[in-house]
């Protein structure tokens, strides 16, 4: 199986613990992962502030065009800020022909063409329809029995295409968690927004988001939150005290990538292939039961 | 309400996905979906509403049309499909090209950011903080950025940051990485401002 992966900005260092994990579990099924060459950035969903829409159309375009260029695997994304970025402009080329002439017409002074091949995907997408949650068990050494785990899902993972599962109650992470042993929680917040690329600006106010989404995890019971973004794990997890700060609530909740549960599931190191020790918030006893 | 269409013809031809706010009903879905409703003075659809009065300043200067995290909640459950989220953020980007500035920290943050795609078509997260820190001017960026120095002393002990990303003076990074096509990349997003520019004039 072979997959572009887009790494994206995060993924070389707040996030780099979803690379190692995403790595790592890579190797255990059998995914063949490919660099894009000399990407670029995808704006995220902030570069309105600094760019205009055809600016942050070719930002993408661009990636895409390099990806058609060197072999046209799909491109898979971790982050679900790349994966909407370069999907909705993928689909916004596929689309409309006109556009499409455009933005080449720009690609060309990097001399780079875009045909609309390419197909972009995010990482639960290719977890859950592509290796399967047979095969995902199959390769589980250490299941996650005892584990008490929320699955969140924030808000781009899956809005607003919907195009792998269900923007208002999705389960793809779900079954992923429960293949690999653990108890996956009922709670209500798992699609609510968590602040996204304004909550470090804006703290003031989206404390609160993170502040509910934590304590609804809880109250179902969770001892772990799972992620699948870069942006959610970061937003839920640094920032507990200061959130505490300012809203009064006792957050003190570990929060992790599903990769690196699955890493852990499949016999890696805690520290190694699971990269536990990449937390602020340390796992504690969330992870006891299965001696990380 | 006074109806004016100026502004709204305007917000139409000028304002990225403006003029998808046309088949809007007025359900009030958007707003009652919004995560940081409760943070607005106007959600959405009074924004809208707004924008079909003619107030082009109070649109324009309103700190909601910047408070839109992107979620996509109010976008998916539009029973127009507005696309809502695009209509915010192209306000935001038009109001800020008139030098109109609805929140500052975000914007600050923001132009950060696109400076560091600009200038080598990745972000790296050792060098927007310090930018986006610095356009305060050197004292109360550092100020800034001692406020901050809790979360980078976290991230740094979890080894998830370059020791330098929370030391302002450092403001000549040696060996910032830059994509190899970094020339090109400017080209080509010199192309895209000059078309959208046309449109914005
Ligand atoms: S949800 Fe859609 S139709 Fe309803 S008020 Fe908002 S933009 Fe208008
Ligand atoms: S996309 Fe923006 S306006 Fe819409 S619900 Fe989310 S934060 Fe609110």
């Amino acid at each position: 199986m072979d997959y572009f992966l887009y790494y994206g900005c995060s993924l070389e260092g707040g996030g780099v613990h979803y690379m190692i994990s995403t790595e790592a579990v890579a190797k255990a099924l059998g995914i063949n992962f490919h660099e894009i060459e000399d990407w670029n950035c995808c704006g995220a969903s902030i570069a309105y502030i600094g760019g205009n829409e055809m600016q942050s159309i070719v930002l993408n375009a661009r990636n895409l065009a390099l990806a058609e260029a060197q072999g046209g695997y799909d491109i898979v994304a971790p982050c679900s800020s790349c994966y909407i970025m370069l999907n909705k402009v993928n689909r916004e080329l596929q689309a409309h022909p006109k556009l499409m002439a455009q933005v080449n017409e720009i690609l060309a002074e990097g001399g780079l063409k875009y045909s609309g091949q390419i197909r972009v995907r995010h990482i639960l997408d290719l977890l859950y329809h592509d290796v399967g949650v047979e095969k995902i068990k199959a390769a589980v050494k250490k299941p996650l029995t005892g584990v008490k785990v929320a699955a969140y899902y924030g808000c781009q993972t899956t809005r607003p295409f919907g195009e792998y599962d269900s923007c208002e109650n999705p389960h793809t992470q779900d079954d992923i968690l429960a293949a690999l042993g653990a108890e996956v929680v009922e709670f209500g917040h798992r699609v609510k927004c968590c602040g996204s690329g304004i909550f470090l600006t804006e703290i003031d106010k989206c404390a609160y988001l993170v502040k509910d989404i934590i304590e609804s995890a809880a109250a179902g019971g969770a001892q772990i939150i799972s992620t699948a973004c870069p942006m959610c794990q970061m937003n839920l997890e640094i920032y507990q005290q200061r959130v505490n700060a300012i809203t009064g609530a006792n957050l003190n909740m570990p929060v992790v990538f599903v990769t690196q549960l699955m890493a852990l599931a499949f016999g890696g190191d805690k520290d190694g292939a699971a990269a536990l020790n990449r937390l602020v918030v340390p796992s504690g006893p969330a992870l006891q039961a299965v001696g990380a | 309400m006074d109806y004016n269409q100026t502004f709204a013809k305007e917000v139409y031809e000028k304002v990225d996905s403006g003029d998808e706010i046309k088949v809007c009903m007025q359900c009030g879905v958007c707003g009652a979906t919004c995560p940081l409703r409760g943070e607005m003075k106007y959600g959405p659809r009074q924004i809208w509403s707004l924008i079909r009065a003619g107030r082009r300043d109070e649109v324009l200067n309103n700190p909601d049309i910047m408070l839109c995290t992107s979620c996509y909640t109010c976008q998916v459950r539009c029973p127009r499909g507005v696309p809502i989220m695009e209509v915010m953020h192209g306000l935001a980007h038009y109001a800020l090209a008139q030098g109109i500035v609805p929140r500052a920290e975000t914007a600050k943050f923001g132009k950060a950011f696109w400076e560091g795609i600009y200038d080598t078509g990745r972000v790296d997260e050792a060098v927007v903080p310090i930018k986006y820190c610095l356009q305060d001017g050197l004292v109360a960026g550092l100020k800034k950025s001692l406020g901050m120095m809790d979360i980078g002393l976290a991230l740094m002990k979890a080894k998830r940051m370059k020791p330098k990303m929370f030391i302002p003076p450092n403001i000549f990074i040696p060996g910032v990485h830059k994509i190899k096509g970094v020339k090109q990349l400017q080209r080509m997003l010199d192309k895209a401002a000059a078309i959208d520019a046309a449109k914005e004039a």
